[in-house]
Formats: structure tokens, C-alpha cells, sequence
């Protein structure tokens, strides 16, 4: 609760206060924001954790609950029929009523507590979502690369094997030619060696990950086309 | 055993190419790229080697029975009939068992070269390989 943010809505200074106090005593207490109906502007936009309505100007309550997305969390702290807070409930699941009855603000500041918990629940699976989804990418790329890099080895065997070749038989080149042919061999090692990085962070990786699958070295024949 | 097959040839037959083929170490390129088979074989010719190219792993048996190669130089990912498949039946073989395998591939990790000693290779080599990486590997034998 210590970083989350509560909206008060009320047109009752002594609502507003209250409330705050209770909070203020709280070992974590949230961050408080009291505004009244006249303030509050349906445009507003909302950065607040939790709602709590508490009791405003004749009106003023269904033209402010109307105003809130959905799926805000919000307490609502005022006098309400059964019926009304039936069509209420059908449109905000997350809404609460709390009778002002004796100990409300006891049952406010649990209820609070509790919702500002899921909320925090809910943003810790929606990042965690997140970022499965990112290292899935990863994933995905590095698989890309790993798969490429047997072409890429193969290629580069015989970039360096033929200018090898090339190299071993002087006499039958230029010098420029000869130069030409010791750059391309060079590239190619430093080709290599780049992909002897990949190599090391591939096997990192593994290291990091369960049961290596031996299914790699499979006894079934590759399918026709694929390359080395 | 390779060296005795190629001196079975050599004592079997006055034939002057075959007293040739027999001095000269046979090795057998396996591997179903022929621009790979092409640059192995250029770089044993010069060094005096003998090469037999292969594309078709499904047919190595038959091309050891009539080339007798001392030495085999094996692709691992090669379709219908992968190197390890190849290896292990070879060695199974009571044939072909003696003929040393050394596995070229571009497969590096170390479960790689792992399950290629369990096939009974009997050298690794990856790819890219420098000249001096494949000839090292394959003076060990031959």
C-alpha cells in the first residue's frame, strides 16, 4: 500500500478528513487525494489505485460513477437503495458498498487494503505477462540464430577452405588478387568469431535452462532440404 | 585394420593403379553438400590423400566395400540417413568397425561431441574448420 494512490470523492469536508486520519495512522499509509464533485471533471484522467465515493450534492453520485471506467476499484462510502447498487455492481464488478454504520472507516480501511493488494496482484501478473512475452521473443530469435548458424558455419567452412586453397597455390595469382584473397580469408575468421560469441551465449543459455534435450542428436534422418 | 586393407591391396594385385591407390591413403568424404565434399577433397588431394566423394550417406556400405577407403570423414545432418545413424552402424559392423570415422560438422556443442564418442567416432571436427584443423585430424589416422 505504500505506493498506491486513493481518490476520495466527496462533498463532505468532515468525510474527507476523517478518512485521512484513519489512513495517517495506518503503518503504510497510501497516498490521499480528496476532491469534490465540483472538481472533478468526467475528463479527469485517473492514476488512482482506488475510488472511494463517499457522500456528495443530490446527483452528483451517479453523474461521477458514470464518469469511472469499469474496471476501477471503487468503494462506494454513501447512502444507496438495493436496486441502485444492483444496476451498480452490474456495471463496475470491483465496486464495494460500505453502509456508514458504526466502525465504517475500520471496514473502509480493510476493505481498502484488500483491494489495493489485488490491484497490486493483478499489475505484478500483467508485468509478469510481460515478460514472458518479451522472453519469448528472445527465445524465438535465438532459436532463429542458433538454426542459422549451422548455415552460416557451413558457409564459412568453405569461404575459408577454398581461400585456403586459393592461397596455397601463389603462383598462379596476382598480388592484388592474392591481398584480395587474404581479406576475404580474414573476414571470414572474424565471421567465425563472432559466431563462436553466439556459440558461448547459446551455451549460457542452456546452462540456465532445464534438461538439455538430447532429442538434437535424434537418430531420425533430417528432413530433405535442410542444411547442415 | 585400415592400414592392413590397404596392404591387402597391395600385395593382392601387381596392377600398377591399384599399387598406386594403395600407397596412396584413401579417405572417404561423406556429406550431401557437394561444394563441402568438393573443398575437402581439394584440400587432401594436394596433401597427397586419396578422396572418395559421397552425397549419398544411403550408400556408404557399398562404397567401402568397393573403394576401401582407410578413413572416413563424415557429415552429421545429412538428409534420410543422418552421421551419428551412419557411425553406429558402422561400428555395429564387424565389416567395416576398424575403419576410423572422424565426424566434420558444424554441430559444436559439447552434448554434440558427446553423442558423437557414443556413436564411436573416432575424431570431431567442426566446421569452419582451417586446413591445418582438418589435416591434423586426419593424420591422426592415416
Amino acid at each position: 500500500m505504500r505506493n498506491a494512490n486513493i481518490l476520495i470523492l466527496t462533498d463532505e469536508a468532515e468525510f474527507g478528513r476523517l478518512l485521512g486520519t484513519c489512513w495517517q495512522t495506518e503503518r503504510q499509509a497510501p497516498g490521499i487525494t480528496v476532491l469534490g464533485s465540483d472538481l472533478w471533471s468526467e475528463h479527469e484522467e485517473i492514476d488512482h489505485e482506488l475510488v472511494v465515493v463517499g457522500p456528495l450534492r443530490e446527483g452528483k453520485s451517479a453523474e461521477i460513477l458514470k464518469s469511472l471506467a469499469p474496471a476501477t476499484a471503487v468503494i462506494l462510502c454513501a447512502p444507496a437503495d438495493s436496486r441502485e447498487l444492483s444496476q451498480l455492481r452490474s456495471r463496475y464488478p470491483r465496486l464495494v458498498h460500505i453502509p456508514l454504520r458504526e466502525d465504517w472507516t475500520q471496514t473502509l480501511l480493510l476493505v481498502a487494503g484488500e483491494s489495493l493488494r489485488r490491484t497490486e496482484a493483478q499489475r505484478a501478473a500483467r508485468q509478469a505477462e510481460n515478460k514472458a512475452a518479451r522472453n519469448e521473443h528472445h527465445a524465438t530469435l535465438g532459436r532463429y540464430m542458433m538454426d542459422m548458424k549451422h548455415s552460416v558455419n557451413n558457409a564459412l567452412t568453405s569461404m575459408l577452405g577454398n581461400a585456403e586453397l586459393l592461397l596455397l597455390e601463389p603462383g598462379q595469382l596476382s598480388s592484388q588478387s592474392l591481398a584480395q584473397i587474404k581479406t576475404i580469408h580474414n573476414m571470414a575468421l572474424r565471421i567465425n568469431e563472432i559466431m563462436q560469441r553466439f556459440s558461448s551465449l547459446s551455451s549460457e543459455m542452456q546452462e540456465v535452462e532445464t534438461a538439455p534435450s538430447l532429442a538434437e542428436n535424434q537418430d531420425e534422418p533430417t528432413p530433405t532440404g535442410t542444411r547442415r | 585394420m585400415a592400414a592392413t586393407l590397404a596392404a591387402d591391396v597391395h600385395l593382392g594385385s601387381t596392377d600398377k593403379s591399384l599399387e598406386r591407390l594403395a600407397v596412396q591413403k584413401r579417405v572417404l568424404i561423406v556429406d550431401d553438400s557437394p561444394a563441402q565434399v568438393k573443398l575437402i577433397h581439394g584440400l587432401l588431394e594436394r596433401e597427397g590423400y586419396s578422396p572418395i566423394d559421397l552425397n549419398d550417406p544411403r550408400r556408404v556400405e557399398e562404397t567401402i566395400v568397393s573403394q576401401r577407403p582407410n578413413l572416413i570423414l563424415l557429415d552429421v545432418v545429412m538428409p534420410e540417413r543422418n552421421g551419428f545413424q551412419v557411425c553406429r552402424e558402422l561400428k555395429a559392423s564387424s565389416e567395416f568397425g576398424a575403419i576410423p570415422v572422424i565426424l566434420v560438422t558444424s554441430k559444436d556443442t559439447a552434448s554434440d561431441r558427446f553423442w558423437g564418442e557414443q556413436q564411436g567416432a573416432d575424431g570431431y571436427v567442426t566446421k569452419p574448420f582451417t586446413r591445418e584443423d582438418l589435416l591434423r585430424a586426419v593424420r591422426r589416422f592415416v
